[in-house]
């Protein structure tokens, strides 16, 4: 299971990267039919490109998926059997839509300090006032690299600002990487289903499920590839769905 | 900004309402216990305490996002006459000892005991008795009255505007219904800068085309951003300062699209007991305009009249 997570989380941070290459926030999410084990969409932060503090990645997800299977019933047939990989936290709006929309699960990289709505701020994902169905949220897939990448913006971002604070916030930390408090965002029961019974000790510790390891290839080669493949998966998802339903009436 | 005694408009500021009609809906969290924010603080002898004084109040004062006006910058320390305990900026202006060292030797003068341990309240606290706990508590604080009584007199209603645009609102809301539409909720955007050019928006989950998630406040917000587009006009927030007036209290999603437009103000008529999050007495309480975990806000009040009609959704919808 873990290779799998790997596996899809990885395509994600390459896509957060490429939003990074192009002047975007770099948070990017792969949308995955569990079951086949496809990617059916994708979606990056485009904020600064559409002018809307909305325009987050999972909503440009969910907006593949509207065009290509309507906005009722057959999206949310779809939605049930998806797992969401967000190199970072949805914040509370996004948590709720993909609430609404019955998602089958999100597994993100790393904490969203100031929105986060899977447990840092919120736990939207399993409240009682936001509809749909709850699920499980699954932290820690890649957490460093996607911490890496925010800090690569952010340090972009103070360089061209008029006038930088201080100097600790300009400098690059590649070292110091802060806990994760993985009961704030899954429980013990889930943890155990997701990662094994080995890895507990990691869940009471606080630590990373990989160690200190940060893949540094990863975040810093380009990757402008990475949206021709992810379109090439998702139109074949399509095109298969289409041949399946047509088979089924 | 006007004397409280010379503010045209009614405010009931015990009850946090203007005019009859407008309540204020605040955390009630935020209400009863403070707001915490850390301090770096020094210990001086008695006799500097004038310049050092005015030497925060000239190289840091203008620049510490903190306000102090409720604090009493200096205490005595405790079993030690001669020394005292200065307040110096809060820990959101310098996160390291370094910099406030290098600032304070500025100042020339002698100082001991740099700490960031203290915390104080950011606002003053709504009653004398809290600020007399608080001040046992945490750090003297001086009373100014309750902090809010100045934010809502501070605050600007234009009634007209306000009631043309509820009456709109309400009317579109019972055109949809009357249309079949039956998740009949409305909202309304008005640019602070075009006033007379509001940007109205209906809930389309029921369309089509739509999806579960196109509730009006956020096909409101895809309208505006399609339309900034096309003019070419570049802002650095969408719906900056904009007031915002909708039938029915804002889901999750909705009332966080709202803190990630920047928008100044939202009005709205009916509360939604199960699924509103703004009122501390809908959903979860989530209060999401006024949580102290997001570090954005906005206003917002319920029409408290029965002067706008609109059709009812069902209790348990997302708004």
């Amino acid at each position: 299971m873990l290779e799998v997570r790997l596996k899809h989380m990885r395509s994600a941070v390459r896509l957060a990267k490429f939003a990074l290459d192009h002047g975007e926030t770099p948070v990017a999410c792969v949308f995955v039919h569990e079951p086949s084990g496809q990617v059916v969409a994708y979606g990056m932060n485009y904020t600064n490109e559409s002018l809307s503090g909305i325009a987050h990645a999972e909503f440009m997800g969910i907006e593949q998926l509207r065009e290509r299977f309507g906005g009722g019933e057959e999206l949310m047939c779809v939605m049930r059997d998806v797992v969401v990989y967000v190199t970072v936290e949805p914040c509370v709006m996004c948590a709720s839509a993909l609430k609404q929309l019955e998602v089958g699960k999100v597994v993100f990289g790393c904490a969203n300090e100031r929105f986060g709505g899977n447990g840092t701020v919120i736990r939207v994902n399993g409240d009682r006032c936001t509809g749909g169905r709850g699920y499980v949220a699954v932290p820690g897939i890649l957490r460093r690299e996607a911490i890496m990448l925010l800090r690569y913006f952010y340090v972009r971002s103070n360089e061209r600002a008029p006038k930088p604070r201080n100097k600790a916030e300009r400098r690059l930390d590649r070292n110091a990487f802060p806990s994760l408090p993985w009961s704030r965002y899954i429980g013990r029961e889930s943890f155990v289903e997701e990662f094994g019974e080995k890895m507990l000790c990691h869940f009471d510790d606080s630590t990373d499920i990989f160690g200190d390891l940060v893949d540094w290839d990863l975040i810093d080669e380009p990757c402008d590839w990475i949206l021709e493949h992810l379109k090439t998966q998702c139109q074949e998802f399509a095109l298969h769905r289409r041949k399946k339903i047509k088979l089924e009436v | 900004m006007v004397k409280k005694a010379l503010n045209p408009l009614k405010i009931d500021y015990k009850k946090c309402i203007i005019e009859d009609r407008l309540l204020q809906i605040r955390s009630k969290q935020n209400l009863n216990e403070p707001d915490l924010a850390r301090v770096w603080t020094i210990e001086i002898e008695a006799k500097s305490s004038k310049p050092i004084i005015d030497f925060i109040r000239r190289r840091l004062q203008p620049d510490d996002p903190l306000t102090f006006t409720h604090i009493k910058r200096i205490r005595k320390k405790a079993r030690d006459s001669k020394k005292l305990v200065i307040i110096v900026c809060s820990y959101d202006l310098f996160n390291s000892r370094s910099s406030v060292c290098s600032v304070l030797a500025e100042s020339n003068v002698f100082f001991e005991n740099l700490s960031d341990e203290s915390e104080i309240p950011r606002q003053g606290a709504p009653t004398k008795e809290l600020m007399l706990e608080w001040s046992r508590k945490y750090w003297p604080l001086t009373w100014c009255g309750n902090p809010n009584d100045q934010i809502l007199n501070d605050y600007t209603f234009d009634m007209n505007h306000i009631n043309k645009m509820l009456g709109s609102i309400s009317n579109l809301a019972q055109l949809e219904a009357d249309k079949g539409n039956k998740v009949p909720v409305v909202t309304a955007f008005v640019n602070p800068l075009e006033k007379d050019k509001p940007i109205y928006a209906i809930d389309r989950r029921m369309e089509g085309k739509c999806t579960p998630l196109d509730h009006s406040i956020m096909t409101g917000i895809k309208l505006i951003a399609g339309k900034e587009k096309k003019s070419n006009r570049t802002q650095a927030y969408l719906c900056l300062n904009y007031d915002v007036y909708t039938t029915h209290e804002p889901c999750s999603m909705c009332s966080m699209a709202l803190i990630h437009s920047r928008i100044k103000r939202c009005i709205f008529l009916q509360p939604m007991q199960i699924t509103g999050c703004l009122k501390s007495s809908s959903g979860d309480a989530y209060c999401m305009h006024d949580n102290r975990l997001l570090n954005s806000k906005y206003e917002v009040f319920q029409w408290l009249g029965d002067e706008y009609k609109i059709p009812t959704v069902d209790a348990k919808t997302c708004c």
